[in-house]
């Protein structure tokens, strides 16, 4: 199912191969657990959630899902590819901008804007892609800064079509996801739909590619590899959900304005991802959550959000590299392996 | 055009140039040594604003010129604590990490200067020496743009004499290719580190004071300064004094002209031109191509 043809326990069996070199990376585990349980579990215990708190708490979850599938798909790039996009807020934008503005412009239906809103941003995702991803490193984290801003002027300055600084604001959602409770559960399926789709990449052969890719360039490029493909490959996929993240967030904000597609709005889907681990599927998810309750606790107490988000990310970074999955899941298995050795040399 | 327009122009996309020329130089100079891109010389350049508009409200008169010698070193200062306490223990990560850790710290400086100074618009008033125009070929130049002008240049002579004509200069660049040997030779590496990134503060700190009596000194003039240094970096290639230069003065015509005759698109055109030096040199005009 993961690799269309190759029998699945060939990709796994390389996985750990990779991956057994860097502990940070994302690493397999027993699948059927991995595979099955735990979405299962996790979407269980968030529809749960829906029902049991209030109101002001399902508008913040509803913040959360559009976050946890931006900081997932940011991921894609950063954890999976190494690439540090600081132009995911492009994508994002131009997400939500889709759904306003056809609305604005053309009234389209609801409907078919939020299914558009992705395939438009993956389609602006190629020739950015095309262009940011000639250059490397440090060039390409500039490069996709200065697409951000290109976008953000833009969004600024045409004012005729966007109406400029205000932004758009209208009632966007349709009468169906108008009740919080109906609205939420929504948001959920299509989070968990992207997750579930964006874990199949990062499983797939291509996704193995592009983790190899991350760790030795030159050999995958000795090797035959089209680096440069795979990663265009990776950044329209990014790009399709990031874009997807902001219709979501067209949903509960029932607005569109050009701060989105600032380079600054890129920095907290990386954020999310450093707190819950870069190297772990589901960290930037985790991240999500915390960044955002955080968010909403903190600003009740202290002014200064953005100096203790930029201290806590200044210490992470400094001093806890792997973030709070990615930790977790290192220590597990240090102490699985203990235990299978002990295990083995008592027989 | 005539000469009173093209002479006016001519001082705007100077001014404009000059200005950035002394910020991006900065942050190509300590990309150059420590092969780091630092996101918070934005928050030097606009501590160096701030740090000159409280001097000069409490020095009045010569409080100007104390500013001009005193806020660059403050910023420099700064500059160097960074280095010391978060950066230098940072060097043999990956580049991920110095682009969030200097992200991160653009944030703090952001809202601690929000705490020291407030939401209000600041200004300083030039002092008397530097006020006023004077005509010339039709045009009324004002000198405080010549004053801006002959400080970029100042900078540029001097950093270029600094990195070909002295020995600290041949130690900076020798710094990125071989620190092992440079340290084994009796250099104090750690100590060149933490000079350059000092220097590439003070140069930040240097051209928020020279700004400051033109430009409204504000919040978000930290992000907005390190976007366009950015852009010159990939215009003119990261680590090339020459092509912070050049980016700078591209830059400076782009947007001078571009406000003059189609106002409401000046501000894409610079990205426009961006995206093209990218799609035919990723590195930047006068970079090196990264490996």
């Amino acid at each position: 199912m993961t690799t269309n043809g190759t029998p699945a326990s060939t990709t796994t069996s390389e996985d750990a191969t990779v991956e057994s070199s860097k502990p940070a990376a994302t690493r397999p585990g027993p699948t059927l657990w991995r595979n099955i349980a735990t979405p299962v579990v996790l979407t269980a215990l968030m529809v749960v959630l829906g029902f049991v708190v209030g109101e002001d708490t399902l508008t913040t979850l509803e913040e959360v899902l559009a976050l946890v599938v931006f900081a997932t798909a940011t991921n894609l790039l950063l954890g999976q590819g190494g690439l540090v996009s600081f132009g995911q807020a492009v994508f994002y934008g131009i997400g939500a901008y889709t759904v306003a503005l056809g609305w604005l412009h053309w009234h389209l239906s609801f409907w078919l804007t939020f299914f558009l809103a992705p395939v438009v941003s993956a389609l602006v995702a190629i020739p950015v892609g095309l262009v940011a991803l000639r250059a490397r490193r440090l060039y390409f984290a500039l490069s996709t800064l200065a697409f951000s801003e290109l976008a953000y002027q833009l969004a600024e300055s045409r004012y005729d079509f966007t109406q400029g600084a205000n932004g758009v604001f209208g009632p966007f959602v349709p009468s169906a996801l108008t009740d919080p409770i109906r609205g939420y559960l929504f948001l959920l399926a299509i989070t968990v739909i992207s997750l579930l789709l964006m874990w199949k990449v990062t499983r797939s052969p291509f996704g193995l590619v592009l983790r190899s890719i991350r760790e030795n360039r030159e050999r995958m490029q000795a090797l035959g590899v089209n680096v440069y493909w795979h990663q265009l490959i990776a950044f329209v996929v990014s790009g399709f959900f990031c874009g997807l993240a902001g219709a979501m967030f067209v949903i509960y904000s029932q607005s569109s304005y050009p701060e989105l597609l600032d380079w600054t709005t890129s920095g907290s889907p990386i954020f999310m991802a450093v707190i819950g681990g870069m190297g772990t599927f589901l960290g930037p998810a985790l991240g999500a959550f915390i960044y955002q309750f955080g968010h909403d606790e903190l600003v009740r107490y202290v002014s200064d959000w953005q100096l203790v988000l930029g201290g806590v990310l200044l210490l992470i970074v400094m001093f806890w590299p792997d973030g709070i999955l990615g930790s977790l899941t290192k220590v597990k298995w240090s102490e699985l392996r203990k235990s299978l050795k002990r295990g083995g040399s008592d027989e | 055009m005539d000469s009173g327009s093209i002479i006016t122009n001519l001082i705007g996309i100077l001014t404009t140039a000059g200005t950035l020329f002394m910020v991006a130089a900065g942050l190509t100079l300590v990309f150059g040594a420590l092969r780091l891109i630092n996101i918070a010389h934005g928050s030097f350049y606009m501590y160096g604003a701030y740090f000159a508009t409280t001097l000069s409200a409490h020095l009045a008169g010569a409080g100007f010129w104390v500013a001009l010698v005193v806020c660059p070193l403050a910023v420099a200062v700064m500059g160097a604590l960074v280095e010391v306490l978060v950066l230098r223990r940072l060097y043999r990560r990956e580049h991920l990490t110095q682009l969030l850790a200097t992200f991160a710290l653009l944030l703090i400086f952001a809202d601690i200067a929000l705490r020291l100074w407030g939401k209000d618009v600041r200004s300083i008033k030039p002092p008397s020496a530097l006020s006023g125009h004077f005509q010339f070929a039709g045009a009324a130049v004002p000198i405080y743009n010549l004053f801006v002008i002959g400080v970029a240049v100042l900078v540029a002579v001097g950093l270029w004499a600094l990195m070909s004509r002295t020995k600290l200069g041949w130690r900076i660049r020798a710094v990125v290719d071989d620190p092992e040997v440079l340290a084994s030779s009796g250099t104090n590496v750690p100590l060149i580190l933490t000079g350059v990134f000092a220097l590439g503060a003070l140069l930040a700190g240097l051209s928020g004071v020279v700004i400051a009596p033109q430009q409204a000194v504000q919040p978000g003039m930290d992000a907005e300064i390190i976007v366009a240094a950015f852009i010159v970096a990939v215009i003119g290639g990261l680590g090339s004094i020459v092509g912070a230069a050049v980016g700078s003065l591209v830059i400076g015509v782009v947007e001078t002209l571009g406000a003059v005759w189609t106002p409401s698109w000046a501000s894409t055109f610079i990205y426009a031109l961006m995206i093209l030096v990218l799609a035919i040199r990723p590195w930047g005009l006068f970079g090196e191509a990264e490996r």
